[in-house]
């Protein structure tokens, strides 16, 4: 079916079932046709693809979709911002936020932490992914570097885990703590253990660290 | 031909020795000099009976009545010790018979100190009989005044005078009663010596009571076999669960135990030592036994198990790049770890494979020798963490991969361990999708009218009802159940007896609350289900990326190690993608290899070597930062797989057959209310 003959709403909608079923090349067609009809980069990403992947995440939370769907979906969702990124730089359309994400220095298992750096990217947050095993100081400098608005971090093992609590300890002691919002979420992670080493919030999963980024950015715009 | 009379010709069968030489020899003397192989506890005493052999070609000629008989006739104490010792077997001991005449000598295998022990049933393996511990018997000379030799010296001297060796030092314990011994044997001792070396034992008179154990130790199993070192017999078995569970189920919350306690890891080591001492004791009495009677140990394990048994701080390997305190084989006294066995028993560590592959793997690899092996074989030890190795003559190559506890029965609903009442094997008829089962300790199908009985389900279990659920259309390739309309479409109203709904989610009911001993029922849920595709896809994955490194596609043999791989059932576990596609008459279980290759290194000191060179052959391969570890790992979360062709299970007719209901996306965004 050809998105152009697509009335507006039917449109978003084929994006987001495109999107939802990994098809990529339907997905840069829908995003293409948008565009044509006049769409800003802005309304496209908002209304085709983050809706989309706001459903996909949704899905994955529920269980309804697991990861290989999950990869497909944020693979046609990078496929759609390519198209979307250099506009978005042109007509200076703000992101959402910034992330710098990774897994703390002793774990080397990333497959997690990828899933929630795409469907971060997905929500429209502008990500850096620092890769596996992190020490402080990476942390650190990517702060320096990027001014993220939020910093994720990832464990899978229970041995790695407490260098989390390292971390923040940094960026307190080098004055950073106040400006970032220190996300942590991995297999043994849980909600107590964010409390107990200093972090503002635990995503038990990619949907919920999607939701509490997304929450932060408001309050944040609010205050 | 023209041989000196005084001399004459002996040959030794099966091994092909032979030599001339001088009439009047003992038979045991001859086969020493010329190097034939004939065990001997007691020393050429007659007591021990080691050294009984057969005479093949003398007798014929004795027969004949043209030649003068080739040996000695028997006396009576050769003749009593025979009877108590080899009752019901013809021909003499090889230390008591004095060649006379040429002759061709049988030494059965049993009669031989390295031999091959008898394999009792298919699976049992042939291992070689040379432990590292011996026990020789010595007529040691008394002290005469003036002399200045003390009585190890005296001892050493007869060693090497009547045996050869030239041992090098006495354990402190068996110094200490080595005077008392003497004395009580009037100078006749047997003596124990690890390595031909160190004298851990010496008792007064003849023994030949010398007992060893081999243990594997897992971090939730222990299993310990008790051998007969002078036989190669096992004389008893004993198991018990690692009580380091208590201080963390898996081993990096082991490790974390340690981190997070200053006398955490004395506190695992005393544990475990505990354990180890219970089952040597355990396993002595069942035998009529003690615990002293123990001479070696030799303990296989996991890098984090075996660290934390030596008391050498694991945390180091709760990290990358998961260093290990060293690789090497270690042999050191069981009473330094607080063992309570012999005194001076001696302990041995295996060399240790990488940072996650410990001795236990080794053992595996020595057990099941895929390095000799023709055929491109994949060796599977399920636990945990998967220990894979994939190998033939050509090379070995290992990973492991962290399959997680599903198949353990944790992180499953109503999953357990195997034990008796839990569902071992599912059925799932394909017109109504109704669940037929068999649990643990049942011969039969439990009966729809039958008792409560179920617990839960083991890890066979639930292998055997996920790929069930797929084969009957009920959950679809991806791992999702297929749509309740569709299902109530496909199977009817029968579908009202099975398919429920558990935390918002659709969920299999494998057995009704009439049926099971939680009085509830026993659901399959869809989170079920996805944590057995991300611990499949994890053991998969790892297979894949050990065959893209030996450059192969096929397995042509795979052989699964541990409990969990015996009761498997190789089709069902290829359906669910457990492992690659494989002809199933070349799938095998192996028991427990890890504790059989702990009872070789035990049983054969020349199998040590041979395992720390296996060790340090298998390229290891770190599967979490291979860059195509995500991608197969992804691939392989499809049941049974994304692209890989299953040709086996598709001669078979198990492949699942694609005919789900079309994706209704529309419809579920409404649901969604989005």
């Amino acid at each position: 079916m050809d998105p152009r003959e697509l009335p507006d709403e039917e449109l978003w909608l084929q994006m987001q079932d495109d999107l939802y079923d990994g098809e990529r090349d339907a997905v840069c067609a829908a995003v293409r046709a948008a565009l044509e009809r006049g769409h800003g980069p802005s309304t496209v990403l908002a209304a085709g693809l983050v809706a989309g992947m706001d459903i996909v995440g949704a899905d994955f939370r529920d269980g309804v979709l697991f990861v290989p769907e999950v990869l497909l979906a944020a693979n046609a969702m990078k496929a759609g911002m390519e198209i979307l990124r250099p506009l978005l730089v042109e007509t200076g359309a703000p992101r959402i936020g910034t992330l710098v994400i990774g897994t703390v220095k002793g774990d080397i298992h990333d497959i997690g932490k990828n899933l929630v750096a795409m469907m971060m990217e997905g929500a429209g947050f502008e990500v850096i992914n620092l890769g596996i095993n992190n020490d402080a100081e990476r942390f650190l400098g990517a702060v320096r570097q990027h001014q993220p608005d939020i910093i994720g971090m990832s464990a899978l093992l229970t041995t790695t885990m407490p260098y989390m609590k390292v971390v923040i300890q940094a960026l307190i002691d080098e004055g950073l703590r106040d400006q970032v919002f220190v996300m942590v979420g991995g297999a043994p992670v849980t909600e107590s253990f964010a409390r107990q080493v200093g972090a503002d919030a635990y995503g038990r999963d990619a949907a919920t660290a999607v939701e509490l980024a997304r929450g932060h950015m408001r309050q944040k715009l609010a205050s | 031909m023209n041989a000196p009379s005084d001399d004459v010709l002996v040959a030794f069968q099966p091994s092909g020795h032979q030599a001339r030489v001088p009439r009047g020899l003992t038979l045991l003397d001859v086969a020493r000099r010329i190097g034939a192989d004939i065990d001997s506890i007691c020393g050429g005493r007659r007591t021990c009976g080691r050294c009984f052999v057969g005479v093949v070609e003398g007798t014929r000629h004795q027969a004949g009545g043209d030649l003068p008989a080739p040996l000695s006739p028997a006396e009576d104490d050769e003749l009593a010790c025979a009877a108590r010792r080899r009752p019901g077997e013809t021909g003499r001991l090889a230390c008591a018979a004095r060649v006379l005449g040429d002759l061709v000598v049988d030494v059965p295998a049993n009669s031989r100190a390295r031999r091959p022990l008898v394999r009792k049933a298919a699976g049992e393996r042939a291992i070689a009989l040379d432990p590292a511990v011996r026990l020789r018997a010595v007529q040691v000379a008394p002290h005469a005044l003036g002399e200045r030799d003390g009585d190890w010296q005296r001892l050493a001297a007869a060693l090497a005078g009547q045996w050869g060796i030239q041992p090098t030092a006495i354990a402190l314990p068996a110094l200490r009663g080595l005077g008392a011994a003497l004395h009580a044997g009037a100078g006749f001792v047997t003596v124990a010596l690890h390595h031909d070396q160190t004298v851990l034992d010496v008792r007064p008179g003849f023994s030949d009571r010398a007992l060893g154990l081999a243990v594997d130790l897992g971090s939730t199993t222990i299993a310990a076999h008790l051998c007969d070192l002078t036989t190669g017999a096992v004389l008893a078995s004993e198991s018990t669960v690692n009580p380091q569970v208590a201080f963390g189920e898996d081993l990096m919350s082991r490790v974390s135990y340690v981190m997070l306690n200053p006398d955490g890891l004395a506190r695992l080591q005393q544990a475990v030592i505990g354990a180890l001492n219970q089952l040597a004791h355990a396993a002595a009495t069942r035998s009529g036994a003690t615990s002293s009677d123990i001479l070696e140990l030799v303990v296989v394990g996991n890098t984090v198990m075996h660290q934390i048994l030596l008391g050498i701080d694991p945390t180091a390997l709760g990290a990358a790049p998961f260093t290990l305190a060293s690789h090497a084989p270690l042999e050191l006294r069981a009473a330094e770890l607080g063992l309570q066995l012999h005194p001076a028993a001696m302990v041995y560590c295996p060399a240790l494979e990488a940072g996650h592959v410990g001795s236990d793997n080794v053992a595996v690899l020595l057990a099941e020798r895929p390095d000799q092996a023709d055929a491109l074989t994949l060796v599977i030890d399920v636990g945990t963490n998967a220990e894979i190795v994939l190998g033939d003559r050509h090379g070995l190559h290992s990973c492991s991969s962290p399959t997680g506890p599903a198949f353990e029965g944790a992180q499953i609903t109503h999953g357990q361990r195997a034990a008796p009442g839990a569902i071992e094997r599912v059925r799932i008829d394909r017109a109504s999708g109704v669940a037929r089962v068999r649990l643990i300790g049942d011969d039969d199908w439990l009966a729809a009218d039958a008792p409560a009985a179920a617990t839960g389900i083991c890890g066979s279990g639930i292998i055997e009802v996920v790929a069930e659920l797929l084969l009957a259309g009920i959950i679809q390739p991806d791992g999702r159940f297929a749509a309740a309309e569709w299902l109530q479409q496909r199977f009817g109203a029968v579908s009202a007896h099975w398919l429920r709904t558990h935390d918002g989610r659709p969920a299999y009911r494998l057995l009704d609350a009439g049926q099971s001993a939680t009085g509830h029922e026993i659901l399959v849920t869809q989170d079920d289900v996805r944590n057995v595709q991300l611990a499949k896809g994890a053991l998969y994955a790892g297979c894949r990326v050990l065959l893209r490194q030996r450059g192969a596609s096929r397995v042509e043999r795979i052989v699964l190690a541990g409990a969990f791989g015996s009761y498997i059932d190789p089709l069902y576990a290829m359906v669910l993608g457990l492992i690659p596609d494989c002809d199933p008459a070349q799938v095998r279980a192996a028991g427990n290899a890890a504790g059989d290759g702990a009872r070789i290194m035990l049983l054969d000191q020349a199998s040590r070597p041979l395992a720390a060179t296996l060790a340090r052959q298998a390229r290891y391969c770190e599967t979490a930062i291979d860059p195509a570890f995500q991608e197969e790992f992804v691939a392989a979360l499809h049941l049974p797989h994304a692209s890989d062709a299953f040709p086996q299970l598709a001669a078979r007719g198990m492949l699942p057959t694609v005919t789900h209901a079309p994706r209704e996306r529309r419809a579920r965004r409404q649901r969604e209310g989005l």
